[in-house]
């Protein structure tokens, strides 16, 4: 196979299904990281997200314009989930909420049932075709996607070392104890997570959805490989989920030259196991919980 | 006639019953008293379907199997190959925290679920496994079913007495010090990691012995005869309200739970087809927002755990 | 110095849980003064300085700070108040920088703060060159000036550290010490704990030896030093 073969079946298709764990993967490490939790449910509420957007762009508007109001409301949703569902369970062992997400998952799944149905739909209907950078195809969708976990990401990045609240959300993570002493705001920092996390949940399902299509199952299916994704980075780091990410996405479209192409989804799980025994604490050192 | 019916429908209840019961027994064993999070239930019962059914089953094209062993060695295979899954993921989770082993189980439940679909040569694929012996099959229809479920309730209460005399035993107190204060417990020099990985392996056996019991009533199996995700979550809620940490609280949550659960279900068929589908969905809505709910007002369960010092299991 | 003491302990009682683990200790602290609290192992040292910064049941007693009755306050409303405090251990953001550490000490305050970035960093020069390395990635001792710089951003007036040389070499233990005393010539009243009691006597302006939770000695350190009951105490070493 040429290299520019290589490049455009295995490289592009990695980079960009790892980009969309990678976004994926950032809610859960900054779950981890801050709140001190497995978060079950981040996959259904990647789903949720694609489906809102899907509502929107039922109204008329094109998908990419969709995707920002898309992530405002899984925000609100995110944190309106919390003071309902996790906020009481804040005193009691962590492995409580966890358990409790597992529920909310199945919420969630069951909610985008109902309203949308069980039967996989598309964003925008049609066939589309790659344009040629110099030899390299990328579809337009898979351009944006690219370009928009570029921003989210740096957005990010800049948010949390150059703004107040950022600063105080790595304290929170680094050092919960002493950010109280303080005088960081436990609270008001979570809801902010939670905001953050929706949001870029949102994202990486309305990414998935519209570089393949969306059914109640997405997002559930993307949970391990984002878990593993969090974990290889290193736990707690935003950083690490975003190479953990692209490196799973790597993985598994280039599996298929070593496994049968159904056990793509394998890839994921070898690779939260290997890392668990060989470096728990993930390529860039993060926490263990 | 319509007692008869009744009756068969008993029958066939309880022995569903029973099998989740046991179900929860096991998780009990897993999460009540070892403090495991055990998030993949359906893989280890799956595995033990269909280990059982391919050493009992008739011989079919296709696939391997077909070495109608008798029913006791498929059952025995059951047990040994998920206690023998367990072994690898206990020994690289167990050491870290729990919420590693819940993501981890889950995995394996999606990689066995996996390799069900997908190779066809072990499971049969989508078309399964028929053909499968059923203990007390030549009976006839009443008798037979009455006959299995004896065996089911007998297997239960082997289990449960099996259990309950190891929980009295110091191995009882040693695996409830070790889930209270284990940094406690292993100054004591007990091996903690040891002790968690035999209940962990324990446990799993028992939930392939389920999945085995399963497949010899429903005399084939098929990949997608139940959402795995939804039975993992039933069973884990069966404990959660019945009570972790107690083996009574378990085998009533399976009932209560089961009864809610087939109930609904028997209401959303009366429903026309279009909502019927929907109304399928809101179940599991339903059971989502139970948990939620149990885990805030009775976090504890129905039927508590019972010692004088109830800690870690509640909640 | 016979001014009101910045900090006042009377008689106070209390533990974390049920148990009392101070039997009523008195302790002062007057402004621009070093009191060092020693004593043997479960005396209570770390106990009563915890009572001072809110993270204790207090049960008897009345602690008394810059004229204001504090007893029962929590923490976020005692360092808002002007009291900060350095644990002994877990006392920095080890993934942040020694600047974005004085930053989140400086959390709570509004307003320009370079004169407070100024201080801290002449108090501990070598820091300047560090101020973008990971906290995580310095030396004992240097973590442990940057737990200070941080409890210092908040311009308090009086300054608790917990046991702050332990595990450090002699040569950062006469860094901090020294540090320490240039804190307090900056205007800052300074309690502390320490195990390396000798040295500490040596240093501070006046300590309190305590045992099973109540006062046993006081005075200033070199008269402590020189008390033979002090030295068969635990001098020794």
């Amino acid at each position: 196979m040429s290299a520019i073969d290589f490049i455009n079946f295995y490289v592009v298709p990695g980079l960009v299904l790892g980009s969309i764990y990678a976004v994926g993967a950032i809610g859960i490490t900054m779950v981890f990281g801050i709140l001190r939790f497995a978060h079950f449910a981040h996959g259904d509420m990647a789903t949720l997200g694609a489906f809102i957007a899907l509502a929107f762009v039922g109204t008329g508007l094109d998908p990419w314009t969709a995707l920002p109001l898309a992530m405002l409301v899984t925000a609100v949703v995110a944190v309106g989930i919390d003071k309902t569902f996790y906020d009481y369970l804040v005193k009691r062992p962590k492995i409580l909420t966890v358990m409790a997400s597992l529920g909310i998952a199945l919420m969630i799944r069951s909610v985008v049932q109902v309203v949308w149905g069980v039967d996989p739909q598309p964003y925008v209907r049609g066939i589309v075709r790659p344009d040629s950078f110099g030899g390299i195809l990328l579809r337009p969708r898979e351009l944006y996607t690219l370009a928009t976990v570029v921003v989210l990401v740096v957005g990010l990045v800049a948010f949390l070392h150059y703004t107040r609240w950022g600063k105080a959300m790595r304290a929170m993570s680094d050092n919960p104890d002493l950010a109280r002493l303080s005088g960081v705001d436990n609270r008001q920092v979570t809801m902010l997570t939670w905001a953050i996390v929706g949001a870029l949940t949102a994202a990486s399902g309305f990414m998935l959805g519209i570089n393949t299509e969306l059914n109640s199952m997405m997002g559930w299916h993307m949970l391990l490989p984002m878990f593993a994704a969090a974990i290889l980075g290193g736990v707690g780091r935003v950083e690490g989920a975003v190479l953990g990410g692209l490196i799973v996405g790597l993985a598994e479209e280039m599996s298929v030259l070593i496994v049968p192409s159904q056990y793509k989804m394998a890839t994921a799980f070898v690779i939260l196991l290997l890392i668990l025994l060989l470096r728990p604490s993930g390529l860039l050192k993060g926490k263990v919980l | 006639m319509e007692l008869t019916g009744l009756l068969n429908y008993a029958l066939f209840m309880g022995i569903l019953i029973g099998i989740y019961a046991l179900l929860s027994l096991a998780l009990n064993i897993h999460w009540g008293f070892t403090g495991l999070f055990n998030a993949g239930v359906a893989g280890f019962f799956a595995v033990g379907a269909y280990v059982s059914a391919i050493l009992t089953s008739t011989p079919a094209g296709g696939r391997i199997g077909g070495f109608e062993l008798p029913v006791v060695l498929g059952w025995l295979g059951a047990m040994v190959v998920a206690g023998a899954i367990a072994w690898p993921i206990g020994r690289i989770c167990l050491r870290l925290r729990s919420d590693y082993l819940a993501i981890a189980t889950l995995g394996v439940a999606e990689i066995i679920r996996l390799v069900i679909k997908s190779e066809d040569w072990l499971t049969g694929g989508s078309r399964g496994i028929t053909g499968i012996p059923r203990p007390f099959g030549d009976l006839d229809y009443m008798a037979s079913q009455a006959a299995y479920l004896a065996l089911v309730l007998a297997v239960l209460l082997a289990v449960y007495l099996a259990v309950e005399r190891q929980l009295r035993a110091p191995w009882g107190r040693m695996m409830r010090a070790i889930r209270d204060n284990e940094a406690a417990a292993a100054a004591m020099g007990k091996d903690v990691s040891a002790r968690r990985l035999e209940a962990f392996i324990f446990g799993s056996a028992i939930m392939g012995l389920a999945g085995a019991l399963f497949v010899h009533f429903n005399r084939s199996i098929t990949p997608e005869a139940i959402d795995p995700m939804i039975a993992t979550f039933l069973i884990w809620i069966m404990l959660i309200l019945g009570g972790s940490g107690n083996n009574r609280g378990a085998i009533l949550g399976a009932l209560v739970i089961w009864l809610i659960w087939s109930m609904s279900e028997m209401l959303t068929d009366r429903l026309p087809a279009e909502v019927a589908t929907q109304a399928s969905y809101i179940r599991v809505f339903v059971i989502g927002l139970m948990l939620q709910l149990v885990l805030r007002f009775r976090p504890e369960g129905i039927l508590p755990e019972e010692s004088a010092r109830q800690r870690h299991s509640t909640p | 110095m016979s001014a009101t003491p910045v900090l006042s302990m009377k008689a106070v009682r209390g533990g974390y849980g049920d148990a009392d683990i101070l039997q009523g200790v008195s302790i002062d602290v007057a402004e621009r003064e070093i009191v060092v609290i020693v004593g043997p192992n479960g005396a209570g040292k770390s106990t009563a300085m915890k009572a001072v910064f809110g993270l204790l049941n207090v049960r008897g007693g009345q602690i008394v700070f810059d004229g204001e009755d504090i007893t029962g306050w929590a923490p976020n409303r005692i360092v808002r108040r002007g009291i900060c405090y350095v644990p002994q251990v877990d006392n920095v953001f080890r993934d942040m920088t020694v600047h974005e550490n004085f930053e989140m000490g400086a959390f709570l305050r509004k307003g320009n703060l370079s004169a407070a970035y100024d201080r801290v960093y002449q108090l501990f020069p070598d820091l300047k060159a560090k101020r973008r390395n990971l906290a995580g990635n310095l030396s004992g001792g240097q973590r442990q000036m940057v737990a200070m710089g941080r409890a210092l951003m908040l311009d308090p007036k009086l300054l608790l550290l917990d046991e702050p040389t332990a595990g450090l070499s002699p040569k950062y233990m006469e860094q901090i010490f020294q540090i320490t005393r240039d804190v307090r010539d900056s205007g800052v009243s300074i309690m502390l704990v320490e195990q390396h009691a000798k040295q500490a006597l040596a240093f501070c302006d006046r300590g309190y030896v305590l045992a099973t939770g109540a006062n046993r000695h006081e005075g200033t350190g070199a008269a402590l030093l020189a008390d033979r009951e002090v030295a068969q105490m635990f001098l020794g070493g």
